[in-house]
């Protein structure tokens, strides 16, 4: 009873102060104004992507520029009609970039948590030199040139036309962070748990696949998580290795989309929206997992 | 008979020291493949890159690799374009730091407050950061066209005459500096906002029945309090800003005159571009040694701090 009184007291108090209203009517306008700057070139992709090319520059100097030019929604999305009828590959730069995601989530997943599991659980010959690596790799910036993978991949052959795909995808799969972040999560877990199961007669193995796994959702989605961000999101790797359109990823058809003569604008805005929209979803549906993401690197 | 010499036989001596049989058999099993993959795809471009930075490796030409002992290292310390290119990335790393830094910091801060609104504001803030580096690139292209883009169409409203932006070499790096900052502050906002919850509310309230005020407050315990969250995000910001390179290769390809080539756009196209390994390894190992040792010393002051 006594915490909740304090509070209330303070703020009691607080409500009459005329000076602490003005402070706070400043704050929200700022933060208005602060809103405007961070949204408004958001707000006008989304908005341009439903108006035609004709229409954006027409309203350009307007207001009407961050309103839709008609409220007849069976109209706005024209231009994204358009895109997948001017470019052949507009639908399979999707199917890449949903296949290539699944595939690096998956291979991701099972790798660093197998990995991370080994290093909070189980000891053998070199497993304390391999922890401190993991460490290493996470605190020394090394400058992860593009290069020297570049030649790797040349030198193991995965650079020809049908192996790009899996020299694209593999490197993607060990990652020293997400080794650390499975490695503190099983560490986190009591170990009581495991121990009772063995007691039972559950080997190691069973145990990691009935107990472990299972009650550890939270760590595998917000892995998970970021691993799509970051593999949805690629670009700069994936323009290197990726020169046919068949094969790009949709980050990288942007470029085609952008650089297209004619350009039409709204198609541009419309690409871009678009390969947005699954990222947004994301953030929305699952911002539990990315709060905790988010807190556990900022513990570190 | 039978039961005693299995349960003899679980342990194991390696190097003097005892480990259970089964565990080293699961943990090997376990970390096998990423230990595999991490030698090939991680330890082994290190590697590379350590080596051929002694050698004349020309992309085309691996099998045919010749010593160039310190020869690149040489060039590297004459070659003015990297100087340009180093110069260009550490005044993109001094502006963009300081403003996202700020901006992250003061927009949680604000938001940390009992403000009507505050979901909103902070997914207006957040916004930006759902965008990909791709995606803000070509957005601000469209968005900075000198003739034809929205911003100069909003600066023609206040008065102001059009701006080359992305075109003029006096201009193209703060653009870059100031797109980077408005995508990236909302994701620092946020690690900053669940720092700022960690702070336990008595602290606060005994603050208030001591009297102290909230300036008083604000130096003495919000800061302290969150001082470790921001050490880790000014290092990552650090080295995240050390590594630009998505924004100028899509939007400028480190022009105008060279004004927006960064240190690992340029480390990239030596080495692919112009199928320089060598020079490329050179250059990328002087500037891991350079980040290296900027992280880590900043480390160092940071936690001394705490």
């Amino acid at each position: 009873m006594q915490t909740q009184v304090l509070p209330n007291f303070v703020k009691v108090k607080r409500k009459i102060s005329p000076a602490h209203i003005v402070l706070k009517t400043t704050a929200i306008l700022g933060l208005a104004l602060l809103c405007v700057i961070f949204l408004f070139p958001v707000l006008w992709m989304i908005v341009s992507s439903l108006k035609t090319q004709d229409q954006i520059y027409a309203q350009l100097s307007s207001w009407r520029t961050f309103l839709p030019a008609t409220w007849n929604v069976g109209k706005w999305f024209v231009a994204y009609k358009n895109l997948f009828d001017s470019f052949d590959y507009f639908g399979r730069s999707i199917l890449n970039s949903v296949i290539y995601c699944s595939i690096t989530i998956l291979g991701v997943l099972l790798l660093n948590s197998f990995a991370g599991y080994a290093l909070a659980r189980l000891e053998f010959p070199g497993s304390r030199v391999i922890g401190t690596i993991v460490l290493l790799l996470i605190i020394v910036p090394v400058e992860t040139s593009i290069v020297p993978l570049y030649v790797i991949l040349k030198n193991l052959g995965l650079l020809t036309k049908e192996l790009r795909v899996v020299g694209y995808l593999i490197p993607n799969f060990v990652s020293a962070f997400y080794i650390f972040m499975f490695r503190q999560f099983f560490i986190g877990m009591p170990k009581e748990l495991e121990e009772a199961a063995r007691i039972d007669g559950s080997g190691r193995l069973s145990t990691y696949f009935r107990i472990i796994m299972p009650l550890s959702k939270a760590i595998f989605a917000t892995v998970a998580i970021f691993t799509f961000m970051g593999a949805w999101n690629e670009y700069v790797f994936a323009q290197l290795m990726f020169s046919k359109p068949e094969q790009q990823p949709l980050q990288v058809f942007l470029q085609l989309v952008n650089s297209f003569n004619p350009k039409d604008l709204s198609m541009v805005m419309a690409a871009l929206t678009f390969s947005t929209i699954p990222i947004a979803i994301v953030y929305i549906f699952c911002q539990r997992y990315i709060i905790e993401g988010v807190s556990f690197s900022g513990l570190k | 008979m039978e039961k005693a010499k299995k349960t003899k036989s679980i342990y194991y001596k390696f190097l003097g020291k005892t480990y259970i049989k089964t565990d080293s058999v699961v943990g090997a099993a376990f970390i096998l493949p990423a230990v595999v993959l991490g030698a090939i795809f991680v330890i082994a471009p290190m590697v590379v890159s350590l080596s051929y930075a002694f050698t004349d490796a020309n992309l085309l030409k691996l099998n045919e690799v010749g010593w160039a002992g310190l020869r690149q290292f040489k060039k590297a310390f004459t070659d003015r374009f990297m100087w340009n290119a180093f110069k260009n990335t550490m005044i993109f790393v001094v502006k963009v730091v300081p403003l996202q830094l700020l901006a992250a910091l003061g927009l949680a801060l604000i938001l940390n407050t009992k403000i009507r609104g505050n979901t909103f504001f902070r997914w207006a803030f957040f916004c930006p950061v759902m965008l990909s580096l791709a995606v803000t690139s070509f957005l601000w292209m469209n968005l900075l066209n000198p003739e034809e883009g929205l911003i100069n169409a909003l600066l023609k409203v206040f008065h102001i005459p059009p701006q080359p932006f992305l075109e003029s070499p006096k201009q193209a790096m703060n653009v870059i500096v100031v797109i980077s900052a408005w995508q990236g502050a909302g994701y620092q906002m946020l690690i900053f906002l669940s720092g700022l919850k960690n702070i336990p509310p008595e602290l606060y309230e005994a603050a208030g029945v001591d009297g102290a005020g909230s300036g008083t407050k604000f130096f003495r315990i919000t800061l302290p309090s969150i001082l470790p969250t921001f050490s880790f995000v000014l290092v990552t910001m650090l080295i995240g800003a050390f590594r630009l390179m998505t924004q100028p290769m899509i939007m400028t390809q480190g022009g105008p005159t060279d004004s927006t080539m960064t240190m690992s756009y340029y480390i990239y196209q030596q080495g692919i571009k112009y199928r320089d390994v060598g020079y490329s390894s050179a250059i990328a190992l002087l500037y891991t040694l350079f980040m290296s040792t900027v992280a880590l010393t900043l480390r160092k002051v940071t936690d001394q701090k705490d």
